[in-house]
């Protein structure tokens, strides 16, 4: 729409007014809404630069940096970060075809891919004593998921997001419950009890993936394979986008009533996004299976499907490379918060710290303006640091008593200015709950106000971190995930590289 | 916002201020452009209406006065008092009331009950506002007990008549009232107008149909593409060339 | 035991016990669809966040116990009064969480893009969750109702309680009878507030059209505000009453509860509050019944519901007692 060059206003000869002013007056009765339009629009700065890269240009060069990866990186951990990583941009690549091209917001999406995974467990182990070939077993997954998609799509065909929300969910619990429970299960066709899915305990010793000849037996290998699936996966998308399909989706997630008004089979369409976003999660799920070498339900509950939706949301619902940026950020996000042993080579600090302070650094940069007010804000914590300090000397022994739990550079700076008490588990949780009512309250507070209670909450916040927060560091990232969702789509719900849809009142 | 709220409510002595007044409203959708400057006023006891075409801007006008729609410049004086930055329900309760395009009735509530919310403010209506609606529209006494969907559109209309009435307003707004009745029903509702007009409550209408509502009217504004392009005293707009060429197809 | 061989007719008294189990759980399952049920109807959206409300509540409704009236403080009062302030704390607090969330996570979407409150209420989820297994840690807490009045809520029998023999052999626990009770005056209440006053009259206006609820001088900040705070507090009740039933509260609790009470919201017309309660003894009964009489019911009841859920979206998409017209989004 702001594509369309100005049009310029020419007053027809029929409707010409006598008056000698008349191109100066407005004229009564011409509806000049649409020729007026283009100047209308206000447009704004230059956005989307970055998308005057072509397409495969950007794809190229993430491939090249991405392949040697492995080689560069001579670190077993941090190269199965890398596999890690892929698979979640492999899974959020799949969902975004669901949710952001068309529209439906599917949270059973993890069923697929632990469906895929189990599947792959059941065929390529001695559980059930079947050992296929790869080149069999992938299409073979393939081919079930997306026919589970159908099928789940089916009692959806005429639901709205909304129905279509709780059947999914329920049906991403079911697989867990279902996994978990059938251990010792007899049903009605079944001679004698038997155990199906191995329940918690899972299936293991998988047989790792060959294909073609290659095995799969290191994890560089395992991150090529699915860089190279990663690949496949955006070139099918890329030519589905521009196809009539990928238009009708996009039309779907618009409006879909209007696009089944322009009888665009609006079910087939639905049936066939949840159907892919099945197949490439079922497939990602066998690489995941077999690079763990074992399934277990709990690898594929609700957490993972929060996971994968925070990147999906991230990046911008309907942009391919939004998403995928959305999966890497998140996934070293997730990991390095829970990194407390390394201390980082020249900062000389543990990752989750230098992320917790970057983001509350990076936050704060975003919300405060002007940029002075920075300033003051961090002087003034760093003075009610010390004021704070100096008065729990004095009244509060407890209060000093105690040392920062993790030694490193931003440990040392905060030794002498936090309050670190003794036994700090239940303070910790006090504050901790303190914290989220101040964080609150700040956001209700007007402008001198805000800015002066600013300095407390911040180091409330430092005080909370040092203390408690990074004791738990796996139940931290979580907790700092949901309060960025929830933040994040407060202040820019289109996520960070969609572009906002205007939506007229 | 060149001017400070006090100086807006300074008029000149002699004339009283007006009960509605528009200031240069500005007023986009998104990045779209509806409003460009429109400034208009409501006297005291007046009925006004604002002509206007297709998106040209009325909706927009009406959800203005009402603080659904928020202006990026101007102000919206109500009053005597600057209500720019307060939200609708701030607006009923310092005495404006509207009749909405399409009539917007709650349709699995009574008849009664709606009438109830129209009087929300004043807890649900005491008898006399009651028997006041009542008496102007007899029907909605008989269908008190009815759910609003289930009548037909002149009840509807009357409802939705009854329902602003009930918060004994001093300004009433109408959203196009005549839009989806039978011309019968046009010119009934259009006396009904009249007759609470009579009853020294302001109103505002926003039409399309130009020729019913300059009828009864006091003033005129005709809008287009968002801005005011005639105003005047009804009868002279009834008079004027364009507005005859564009409105009443003469 | 070969539960699959069971069928009502060996056994009437495990019938009447499955019933009873059914209507407890399903009384449970109402309060919780009820929030679903009254939030959906006003905002048009699901709130992923109200199981984790109910999972705070019950943690409310524990602490009350175990350290106001049980524990530390050992405060001294009748049973009847104890359980009465452990679910008005539980209630309230839970209530007015649901009043922050909304206008924290929720308000400022009004006008967003319709997948973008869903997400914050994802969000939010997945925040209480594990702020209380920070807070709480992984274990299960045990409500230490049992020992209230030396355990009298679980050893009597309704019929000994009334100081009759258990003549019929049922266990009919004096507790269940109490959480469906409870339940009952809860939806009576709401019902009540829903149709006669002010309140509920506007609760429906809101709902039906809020920008005309605004024309009318209603507030619908506040509207949907108090509609957040009785739902959730409702979710409260039903925290406490399965603390009591289960004995056991932990961090989790609340996102197959909820699950369960928004598949009930669903099942019986999302947006109605007599669906919800109809959709959550349904559920209730449908649990109930599959671990004794359906094939390895007692593991797969989650997979019997999800018939149910799936068979009410084939034959009757907008719920049992849903209208037409609220399918329209």
């Amino acid at each position: 729409m702001p594509d369309e060059p100005p049009i310029e206003r020419r007053p027809q000869e029929s409707e010409r007014p006598e008056y000698p002013d008349a191109a100066q007056r407005p004229r009564v009765g011409v509806d000049t809404w649409v020729a007026e339009h283009g100047e209308r629009v206000q447009r704004g700065p230059l956005r989307r630069a970055a998308e005057r890269v072509p397409g495969w240009a950007r794809l190229l060069a993430f491939v090249a940096v991405a392949a040697v990866f492995p080689i560069a990186v001579d670190d077993e951990y941090l190269q199965r970060v890398g596999v890690d990583t892929l698979i979640f941009m492999l899974l959020a690549v799949g969902l975004n075809v669901v949710v952001g091209y068309a529209g439906l917001l599917d949270l059973g999406y993890i069923a697929f891919f632990g469906f895929g995974a189990y599947t792959y467990a059941i065929v390529s182990s001695d559980k059930y004593d079947y050992h296929w070939p790869a080149e069999a077993t992938i299409p073979f997954i393939l081919v079930v998921t997306a026919a589970l998609g159908l099928l789940l799509g089916l009692p959806s065909r005429r639901l709205l997001g909304d129905y279509l929300a709780i059947v999914t969910l329920f049906f991403g619990q079911l697989f867990v419950t279902i996994t978990n429970n059938s251990t010792d299960v007899k049903l009605p066709f079944m001679d004698r009890a038997r155990d199906l899915t191995g329940g918690p305990n899972g299936i293991t010793d998988l047989d790792p993936i060959d294909f073609a000849g290659v095995e799969l037996n290191s994890v560089p290998r395992y991150f090529w394979f699915a860089l190279a699936l990663f690949v496949l996966v955006v070139v099918a998308l890329h030519f589905v986008n521009e196809s009539r399909t990928g238009r009708a989706w996009r039309a779907l997630r618009e409006d879909p009533l209007a696009a089944e008004a322009m009888t665009m089979p609006v079910n087939r369409l639905k049936l066939l996004a949840f159907a892919f976003g099945a197949a490439v999660a079922g497939v990602t799920g066998a690489i995941f299976a077999s690079l763990q070498t074992a399934v277990f339900p709990q690898s594929f509950d609700v957490s993972l499907l929060i996971i994968l939706y925070a990147m999906v949301i991230l990046g911008g619902t309907g942009s391919l490379a939004g998403v995928a940026l959305g999966a890497i950020v998140v996934n070293v996000l997730l990991e390095g918060l829970t990194n407390t042993d390394d201390t980082l080579p020249v900062v000389g600090e543990t990752p989750p710290r230098l992320l917790f302070y970057g983001l509350v650094a990076v936050g704060l940069a975003l919300i405060v303006r002007p940029w002075r007010w920075l300033a003051v804000a961090a002087a003034a914590t760093i003075a009610f640091g010390f004021a704070a300090r100096l008065v729990a000397e004095q009244w509060w022994e407890r209060g000093t008593a105690g040392r920062p739990s993790q030694a490193g550079r931003i440990g040392d700076l905060v030794d002498g200015w936090l309050l670190f008490p003794r036994d700090p588990v239940d303070i910790g949780n006090y504050a901790f709950v303190a914290l989220i009512a101040s964080v609150l309250v700040l956001t209700l507070l007007r402008r001198p106000w805000r800015w002066i209670a600013l300095a407390p909450v911040l180091y409330l916040a430092a005080f909370v971190w040092e203390n408690r927060l990074i004791q738990e560091p796996s139940v931290t990232r979580f907790i700092l995930l949901g309060a960025i969702l929830v933040g994040l789509m407060a202040s820019r719900p289109q996520g960070l590289f969609g572009t906002a849809r205007v939506e007229i009142a | 916002m060149t001017e400070a709220p006090d100086t807006v409510l300074a008029r000149d002595g002699d004339r009283p201020a007006p009960l509605l007044e528009l200031r240069e409203i500005v007023t986009y959708y998104g990045e779209i452009n509806i409003l460009r400057q429109v400034s208009l006023q409501v006297n005291h006891g007046e009925l006004v209406c604002l002509l206007g075409g297709n998106a040209s801007g009325k909706s927009t006008t009406l959800k203005t006065c009402l603080g659904i729609v928020r202006p990026r410049t101007g102000r919206v004086v109500f009053d005597g008092e600057d209500v720019t930055g307060r939200p609708t329900n701030y607006r009923i309760a310092r005495g404006m009331a509207i009749v909405p395009e399409n009539r917007r009735l709650f349709a699995p509530m009574t008849v009664r009950e709606n009438l109830e919310m129209g009087a929300y403010l004043n807890g649900g209506g005491v008898k006399e506002d009651f028997d006041r609606v009542y008496e102007l529209f007899p029907l909605l006494h008989e269908r008190r007990s009815q759910l609003a969907g289930t009548l037909s559109g002149g009840e509807q209309q009357m409802v939705a008549m009854g329902r602003a009435l009930m918060s004994r307003p001093k300004l009433l707004l109408m959203d196009e009232p005549s839009m989806g009745l039978a011309p019968i029903l046009v010119e009934r509702n259009f006396e009904i107008i009249k007759q609470v007009h009579e009853a020294g409550v302001a109103v505002f209408v926003v039409e399309q149909n130009a020729n019913v509502s300059l009828s009864i009217a006091d003033r005129g504004y005709v809008l287009q593409t968002g801005r005011v392009v005639l105003e005047g005293a009804a009868s002279d707009l009834l008079q004027n060339e364009d507005l005859r060429k564009a409105y009443l197809g003469r | 035991m070969d539960v699959l061989a069971l069928t009502p007719w060996d056994d009437w008294s495990i019938f009447i016990q499955l019933c009873v189990n059914g209507v407890t759980l399903g009384s449970v399952y109402a309060l919780i669809a009820l929030g679903y049920s009254m939030v959906y109807g006003i905002l048009k959206m699901l709130n992923f966040a109200h199981g984790d409300v109910y999972m705070i509540g019950s943690f409310l409704g524990y602490f009350m116990l175990t350290s106001g009236l049980d524990g530390p403080m050992n405060l001294a009062v009748p049973i009847w009064l104890a359980l009465t302030l452990v679910l008005l704390v539980a209630m309230l607090g839970a209530g007015l969480l649901g009043v922050a969330i909304e206008r924290f996570a929720y308000r400022p979407l009004r006008n967003a893009p319709r997948i973008a409150p869903l997400i914050s209420a994802l969000g939010v989820s997945f925040f209480l969750q594990n702020s209380a297994l920070l807070l709480f840690g992984a274990n299960f807490r045990t409500y230490d109702a049992f020992t209230l009045d030396g355990g009298v809520l679980f050893t009597k029998g309704i019929f000994e309680a009334w100081g009759k023999d258990d003549a019929i052999a049922l266990n009919l626990p004096l507790l269940n009878m109490l959480v469906i009770g409870g339940a009952i005056v809860l939806m009576i209440l709401l019902t009540l507030l829903v149709a006669r006053t002010r309140l509920g009259k506007a609760m429906r206006a809101t709902a039906f059209d809020r920008e005309a609820a605004a024309m009318m001088g209603i507030n619908p900040d506040r509207v949907i505000m108090a509609t957040f705070f009785i739902g959730s507090a409702l979710a409260g009740a039903a925290g406490v009453m399965v603390g009591m039933l289960f004995g056991q509260v932990y961090h989790f609790m609340g996102f197959l509860a909820g699950l369960k009470g928004f598949t009930a919201a669903v099942v019986g017309g999302i947006g109605s509050i007599p669906g919800a309660m109809l959709g959550g003894l349904l559920i209730g009964m449908i649990e109930a019944f599959s671990t004794g009489y359906l094939p390895e019911g007692s593991k797969f009841q989650d997979f019997y519901v999800f018939i149910l859920l799936i068979a009410v979206m084939l034959f009757r998409p907008t719920g049992l007692l849903g209208r037409a017209d609220i399918a329209k989004v």
